[in-house]
């Protein structure tokens, strides 16, 4: 919100000085009614560590963020060409392999990675969209631009959060919003339908359903809510049913037909008969009817190879490669250890950098540089040198920071920015996006799980 | 519908019925204690724990506030009434897109008060179990108005009152029928008193019957008034308009089932007569047949709506 000079950025002006002039009890009040409502409404997550299964609100800070009409305009058209090179890339590595045998991406990264679906090879999808919901996470470097620091293309989380976070600002402060010129995002739900309808060619009486796992899943309230947004049904695996290739629900009049699925379960439970058969969430036989066209999937099976660490530092390349442009939004710096000129400058500045190993997630097979031994650094080093294909460096991130509530005053807390992109027929982007907040004062973890939170994003209209 | 949605509006209703039924009974007992004899109100008290109690795990107790703790707040009890509310909650949890933000709202919140005030450290713990009745009536009225009576309402009006006529039959049985032996002693006139005040039907009856208060025509009123909300015969008329309008598309073969029962049942409420049940003494059997009607109808639901194999529609 400040800028170096210790000046209110020109974006906050008129509201830094309604905020600021609220008094602390008053805020708190607010917020305590936001978290009441929130309870309430059931946006929680459990805690099933105690015996009574406590239910958590994800902490909401009343104070929204801010972006501008001209970043906005940057951001949107970013995404819009990275969805649209990440589409044309899965088209292509489940077709002819077009960029593989030009060479601008190795064969064995694509074909050597987990979630590549030979059972996808050659199967048309519509629109030739394979993603069809996008959740991209930026941040705001210190030059102010924004850069891309992972896609999420399999099944990302996190719009309900979106709007009730709009839903909740907008009742505790209704005066705010006219003044300020905030674009609306409540038309998401209808975007998402349309994006939905758009993939069958039934026309009349398509029968459209979420697929969740259940109530357990830890994103159960953005399933439920998304149904009951669209209009459509919330089912389970065990209401499906496929006889000679055609899904079914069960019904109380009987078996009602299914033409498109927005699945919220990943590949491998999606069909025990095809992928993983211990499964009981998916539907014996829906990959089958998938491959008959006799029902749409969205997203596409198989999307997963496209947003792993690797492939991520191909993104810029892909985009010039498919769409003969230039990237508008950054990636993170990101060394590919299997380049020789890289691998020697990681080896070189391993105290500044951070290496992962692509295979893995949840900080396993990582090297923070900076925090690391040099005795560690070194075997370290060894690692990487014996296996340089499946290393990557970046530069130690530093997110942004936006004027969070805490304890009554103002404070600055680290962000991230999560927008959601729907390609289909045609690419819409909601102006808005979740925005999560590490909480604690220095912290970078913006997860709920470990006591993030989230806030209003405000997409200005000027 | 889906079955499973119309599975869990089922069970959510009955759940409700049962955590209202549980709620009025203490709240009317705690209220009418004071006026008994030590004898009189624990004669009483083992009727509410008979009605409210699977057998084995009825409290033994004497301590009408321990009772009441344990119909009331038990966690590991199935049927405390928090337990019920905690079920009623997870059905409607698994269909929140089928029930509107106020009926969502209402029960969870009524869930979570009850829940974070679940000691009996009031004076006065009947009030707290007249909030929770009125906490449920609002919900009730704001699912009468706001949800669509398509569907998915006649399965919350056929749970509700399947539920319903069974309690109040468990009810007429302990002062009426076989289950009034598992009492040591006698109904007396403050007891027909209090079951009325069970059924929150102590001024309907007197509107139709006057305060005298005469046991065969509480048995008349709570079974055959065909306009009181809590009389058997008046759930069974619902039970039985609630089934014609589920399942709208399901094919004849598989409603004639279903409505063979009901269609049976209703003859039963119709044409039996409180004075032929007391001069035969035919009472205990009469309300064992409407809790096993009770019983089929549900079953048969399950079979043809709910549960039935998909090779027999494919």
């Amino acid at each position: 919100m400040f800028a170096s000079d210790g000046s209110v950025r020109a974006q906050f002006a008129a509201l830094a000085e309604r905020l600021i002039k609220l008094a602390p009890e008053e805020l708190q009040r607010r917020q305590q009614a936001c978290e009441t409502s929130f309870l309430h409404q059931g946006i929680t997550f459990t805690v099933y560590s105690d015996k009574q299964a406590t239910e958590r609100i994800i902490p909401t800070d009343l104070f929204p963020r801010i972006v501008t009409a001209k970043e906005w305009e940057k951001i949107e058209a970013g995404l819009k060409q990275r969805i649209l090179a990440l589409n044309l890339f899965l088209k292509d590595i489940y077709t002819d392999g077009r960029v593989l045998k030009d060479g601008i991406i190795p064969r064995s990264m694509i074909y050597g990675s987990k979630h590549y679906r030979r059972e996808m090879r050659g199967l048309p999808v519509p629109h030739d969209a394979y993603v069809n919901v996008c959740g991209s996470d930026l941040i705001r470097r210190e030059n102010g631009s924004f850069a891309v620091l992972e896609d999420n293309l399999r099944v990302p989380s996190g719009v309900s959060y979106m709007l009730a976070n709009r839903d909740v600002v907008r009742r505790a402060f209704p005066n705010l919003f006219r003044a300020q010129g905030v674009r609306p995002i409540d038309h998401y739900p209808r975007e998402l339908l349309s994006t939905l309808r758009a993939l069958t060619p039934v026309r009349e009486d398509v029968s459209i359903a979420v697929l969740t796992p259940g109530v357990f899943n830890s994103a159960y309230f953005e399933h439920a809510f998304l149904a009951r947004q669209m209009g459509v049904e919330l089912v389970e695996g065990r209401d499906l049913l496929v006889n000679d290739n055609v899904v079914y629900a069960r019904t109380t009049s009987g078996l009602k037909r299914i033409d498109v699925i927005y699945r919220r379960i990943d590949d491998d439970f999606i069909d025990p008969l095809i992928f993983r058969e211990d499964s009981a969430l998916g539907v014996s036989g829906l990959f089958n009817a998938y491959r008959a066209g006799n029902v749409v999937i969205a997203n596409a099976l198989g999307t997963g190879v496209a947003d792993d660490k690797a492939v991520y530092a191909y993104v810029p390349r892909l985009i010039r490669y498919y769409l003969a442009e230039e990237p508008i939004l950054e990636n993170i710096e990101t060394y590919l250890c299997r380049e020789p000129k890289a691998l020697s400058h990681v080896l070189a500045n391993l105290d500044k950098l951070v290496v992962k190993a692509v295979g893995e997630s949840g900080g396993y097979g990582m090297l923070v540089g900076p925090h690391a031994a040099q005795a560690e650094r070194e075997a370290f080093a060894e690692k990487i040198k014996a296996d340089p294909e499946n290393y990557i460096a970046q530069p130690t991130i530093q997110l942004s920071t936006a004027p969070t509530f805490v304890d009554g005053g103002v404070e600055p807390r680290h962000v991230d920015l999560r927008p959601f992109i729907l390609h289909g027929e045609k690419t819409e982007i909601v102006p808005g996006a979740l925005t999560r907040v590490a909480l604690k004062r220095g912290s970078l973890v913006v997860n709920s799980s470990q006591g993030g939170g989230s806030k209003d994003t405000w997409v200005l209209s000027h | 519908m889906l079955s499973r949605v119309a599975d869990s509006l089922y069970w959510m209703s009955r759940y409700l019925e049962r955590a209202e039924h549980t709620a009025r009974l203490l709240a009317v007992k705690l209220e009418t204690t004071v006026e008994q004899t030590g004898e009189e109100a624990e004669a009483s008290w083992q009727r509410v724990v008979a009605c409210l109690s699977a057998e084995e795990e009825a409290p033994r107790d004497s301590d009408a506030m321990v009772i009441t703790q344990h119909l009331a707040f038990d966690r590991e009890s199935p049927n405390s009434l928090l337990a019920s509310l905690a079920f009623a909650r997870e059905n409607a949890r698994q269909v929140r897109e089928q029930l509107t933000v106020e009926v969502w709202e209402n029960l969870n919140r009524l869930y979570l008060k009850l829940r974070g005030n679940d000691m009996l450290d009031t004076r006065y713990p009947a009030t707290i179990f007249r909030e929770t009745l009125q906490d449920l009536h609002a919900l009730g009225g704001v699912t009468y108005s706001t949800l669509s009576h398509g569907e998915g309402w006649y399965f919350l009006e056929l749970g509700r009152h399947l539920e319903r006529a069974q309690l109040v039959c468990r009810l007429l049985d302990l002062h009426f029928g076989a289950a009034k032996m598992m009492v040591a002693a006698e109904p007396k006139y403050f007891d027909w008193l209090v079951l009325l005040k069970f059924c929150s039907a102590f001024e309907p009856y007197c509107k139709v019957y006057t305060a005298a208060i005469q046991p065969e025509k509480i048995a008349d009123f709570l079974l055959f008034d065909p306009e009181f909300p809590h009389s058997v015969r008046f759930s069974i008329d619902r039970v039985c308009d609630a089934l014609l309008r589920v399942a709208p598309g399901a094919p004849p073969n598989r409603r004639a089932s279903v409505e063979r029962l009901a269609g049976r049942l209703k003859a039963l409420a119709d044409f039996t007569q409180v004075e032929e049940l007391m001069a035969q003494g035919t009472i205990a059997k009469f309300l064992a047949d409407i809790a096993a009607q009770c019983e089929e109808i549900h079953d048969a639901v399950y079979a043809a709506y709910i549960t039935y194999g998909a090779e027999t529609v494919l």
